[in-house]
């Protein structure tokens, strides 16, 4: 499925579904910010990082 | 209201409380503006807090609008106070009165919808794009392009609004920096 697909099934859903992704969304972002960020990275684990935060 | 740690709450418990606060009267017609409200038009974009647009009845004695009759309404039933927000059921929400007659518009023209059985009401697509245009960060700028480019709203109830609340020009300026040469 393309990302364009994917953004429009996704907007086609429900407002209680999409609320419920938000939730979800909501504690990772809270999770994330609660470890705080990493101090040390390996180069293999800096390299996976920056292909993960690829669009 | 329902207690716990914010951890894992459904916006459910949040707009019930909301909605009981609107029965015993101590806000009027209220409507889920920002990224939330957005989210029914759009697919779901991570925020950490919820902006409801409210309306408040006028204390007789004042011209001023207060916020402190919602605080201390949600305070004694658990509600917390953070910066700018009051967290209920788990979620941070920032209570906000019309500024301006846009936003007065959209809370008067707001959409009925369901959350889990709950009815709520959310500000119209063609108003959260008003705002976003009139606001004009960055991110209102991205969620503008979101709504154009998923076909979100109705163009001529748009200009419409736009016109209304002498936005065009923003419009037109917006139009050229961010869609030429789009066919959008």
């Amino acid at each position: 499925m393309s990302k364009q697909e994917m953004r429009k099934r996704l907007a086609s859903l429900s407002f209680s579904e999409k609320i419920q992704i938000l939730e979800k969304l909501r504690d990772r972002s809270l999770a994330f910010a609660a470890t705080g960020p990493r101090k040390k990275t390996t180069a293999g684990g800096r390299k996976k990082a920056d292909k993960g935060s690829k669009e | 209201m329902a207690h716990n740690d914010g951890k894992d709450a459904p916006v459910r418990v949040t707009l019930e409380t909301i909605n009981q606060m609107q029965a015993d009267g101590v806000i009027g017609k209220y409507a889920i503006g920002g990224a939330v409200g957005a989210t029914l038009y759009l697919e779901p974009a991570a925020t950490l807090d919820v902006d409801i647009f409210v309306t408040l009845p006028a204390a007789p004695d004042s011209l001023l609008l207060s916020l402190e009759p919602i605080y201390d309404y949600l305070k004694a039933r658990g509600g917390t106070v953070k910066d700018e927000h009051i967290v209920i059921g788990g979620w941070p929400v920032q209570f906000l009165p019309p500024s301006n007659d846009l936003e007065r518009e959209a809370v008067t023209e707001s959409v009925a919808t369901d959350v889990e059985g709950v009815t709520t009401w959310v500000m119209s697509a063609e108003h959260l794009v008003a705002i976003a245009l009139r606001t004009g960060r960055s991110k209102d700028h991205i969620r503008i392009l979101q709504f154009i480019e998923q076909k979100a709203v109705d163009r001529d109830e748009l200009q419409s609004i736009l016109e209304r609340h002498g936005l065009s020009s923003k419009w037109l300026q917006f139009e050229s920096k961010y869609l030429a040469g789009t066919h959008e």
